[in-house]
């Protein structure tokens, strides 16, 4: 360790501690609290199991939201991805792209929802077109970087044939890409399924909309109920969404790596 | 010092002289990813089997990218067919899905198959609709797997690229190359790491692809003896110039700037740069 990282590591811890007192965030205020949540667990065991079918339906709504946005997202996300492709494209046509996918991405899914709530009524196709929206600036992002990381060598090889883009994009870039491009779907998919789960905080339809009005009322314990089974959910995608990549993804990976000589 | 064995084209003194390559005074300037040439004068006949000799680094590859458009010269002319090379020109674009292009690292798509990669060869020649959804005529699909025959790799159409050796790669980029109808053909050290034995198999494919096609090929190579064995003309690059270009024709040897020379001397002088 260098005197220098200790000065950087010093002060960086200084401008935490100052930082908290300016938020009013005390340390002691979250032990003090703890017992608390003991009254949550409480209610919990209380609650009776009959909503556990409501919450296992509202959540299959939630996935079924999900599921929707995320693939009409990367449907409509692939092709702009190409276009924000900095070696694929002059700058004339990736820059005004890459502002759009930015813009989409500054509102964060809730206040999509909410702007779509205003525009069709509140209920789940609010929620699947935030989805939507949110899943084209995120994954579009992340796919035209995975697209400018790909081998310029057989870029440039099939390039030089005088092939058509579509062609080089068909026969060369998703080929290449395809693994991380679906890993990233997946990925996506996980996230959305969170996500969705929020949105009926705004009425934007799924499981959100029960914890949220439970928590209105104070039936911490139905809401704990609700949340569990969000939690359950996302690890049961987040298992299987390994199992996918273990399969597909790193199978692939492992080949290409045999094949650099 | 080993025996030289000529490999030669007897007829190539009968095929008409026209120029297929001008180069005018040809001067690149340097940049991290290619080296400079300063001013090359080269002007290759057609069916000629052309190599260029010279160490890493010298500027042999960049000499290939002029001549299929990727790179343009900073000074001098270069004409292709009397085109200049340039990638994005209309009339030049045309050109380009003749003259074949294999890179140092050859460039396949690992993550397709041996067959989808010959096929990218003749993918000028497809409707854009239909190769989007791999459709290709049975003239085509029977024209690759001629060539995959020919080039040794019947039985292996349907591997992925990545599972192949690196004598098998060689051969799948030669097929797309071929599979271009080619009239000319540039190959960056195809050869270079391979042992001696799957390296002469390479060298022969090409020459025996080149006499039948009457092909235009101009390799480069930093082994002077492999060059002498399957050119008719061999330049040699130092340091971004061309410091000699001796013509094979026969058993003797040419040298077009200083007259007549020893094969001996030659491997003598250059016996070094084949050794980077």
């Amino acid at each position: 360790m260098t005197p220098k990282n200790n000065i950087v590591i010093g002060i960086i811890v200084a401008l935490v501690v100052i930082a908290s007192y300016n938020m009013d965030a005390d340390p002691v205020k979250f032990f003090e609290g703890l017992p608390n949540l003991g009254i949550i667990l409480e209610e919990v065991i209380l609650v009776e199991p009959k909503y556990i079918p409501t919450a296992l339906w509202a959540m299959f709504e939630t996935i079924q939201m999900a599921f929707i946005g995320t693939a009409v997202g990367v449907a409509i996300s692939l092709p702009l991805s190409m276009l924000a492709a900095r070696n694929l494209n002059s700058k004339f046509v990736y820059a005004p792209i890459r502002a759009l996918l930015a813009a989409m991405r500054t509102f964060p899914s809730i206040l999509w929802a909410l702007l779509f709530v205003i525009m069709v009524g509140s209920g789940s196709f609010a929620g699947i077109l935030a989805i939507i929206m949110y899943t084209i600036g995120f994954i579009a992002k992340l796919q035209y970087e995975t697209i400018e990381t790909i081998d310029s060598d057989p870029m440039d090889a099939v390039d030089s044939i005088g092939v058509s883009k579509s062609q080089l994009i068909r026969y060369v870039v998703i080929p290449e890409s395809a693994s991380h491009l679906l890993s990233q779907i997946l990925y996506m998919f996980d996230y959305n399924v969170r996500q969705t789960s929020i949105l009926g905080l705004v009425g934007a339809g799924g499981i959100g909309f029960y914890i949220i009005n439970y928590i209105k009322f104070f039936e911490y314990g139905k809401a704990a109920i609700f949340m569990l089974i969000v939690l359950i959910t996302v690890l049961v995608i987040d298992w299987a969404s390994v199992k996918i990549r273990d399969k597909f993804i790193i199978k692939s990976q492992h080949g290409m790596e045999i094949s650099s000589n | 010092m080993k025996q030289i064995q000529m490999n030669k084209n007897p007829s190539f003194s009968l095929i008409s002289t026209k120029k297929i390559i001008q180069m005018n005074n040809i001067s690149t300037s340097y940049d991290s990813k290619s080296f400079a040439l300063k001013g090359i004068n080269m002007s290759i006949e057609r069916g000629t089997n052309y190599a260029v000799v010279g160490q890493s680094g010298s500027g042999k590859s960049t000499l290939l990218k002029l001549m299929n458009g990727m790179m343009i010269p900073s000074n001098g002319t270069i004409k292709i067919d009397y085109v200049t090379p340039k990638m994005n020109d209309k009339k030049f674009k045309k050109m380009m899905h003749t003259i074949g292009y294999i890179p140092q690292n050859l460039g396949l798509v690992k993550n397709i198959t041996v067959l989808e990669n010959i096929l990218i060869g003749a993918l000028p020649r497809i409707g854009k609709i239909s190769s989007l959804f791999k459709k290709f005529p049975k003239e085509e699909l029977d024209e690759a797997k001629r060539i995959l025959n020919l080039v040794g790799l019947g039985n292996k159409e349907s591997r992925k690229a990545y599972m192949l050796s690196g004598g098998e790669k060689r051969r799948v980029a030669i097929a797309r190359a071929l599979m271009q109808k080619p009239t000319i053909l540039l190959a960056d050290e195809i050869v270079s790491e391979l042992d001696h034995v799957t390296a002469r198999e390479i060298m022969n494919l090409i020459a025996d692809a080149q006499k039948t096609m009457n092909l235009t090929a101009i390799m480069v190579h930093h082994d002077m003896q492999l060059a002498l064995e399957y050119a008719d003309r061999v330049a040699v690059i130092k340091e971004g110039e061309k410091v000699l270009e001796i013509g094979v024709e026969g058993d003797t040897i040419v040298d077009f700037q200083t007259g007549d020379m020893d094969i001996e001397e030659i491997m003598e002088t250059y016996a070094d740069d084949s050794k980077k």
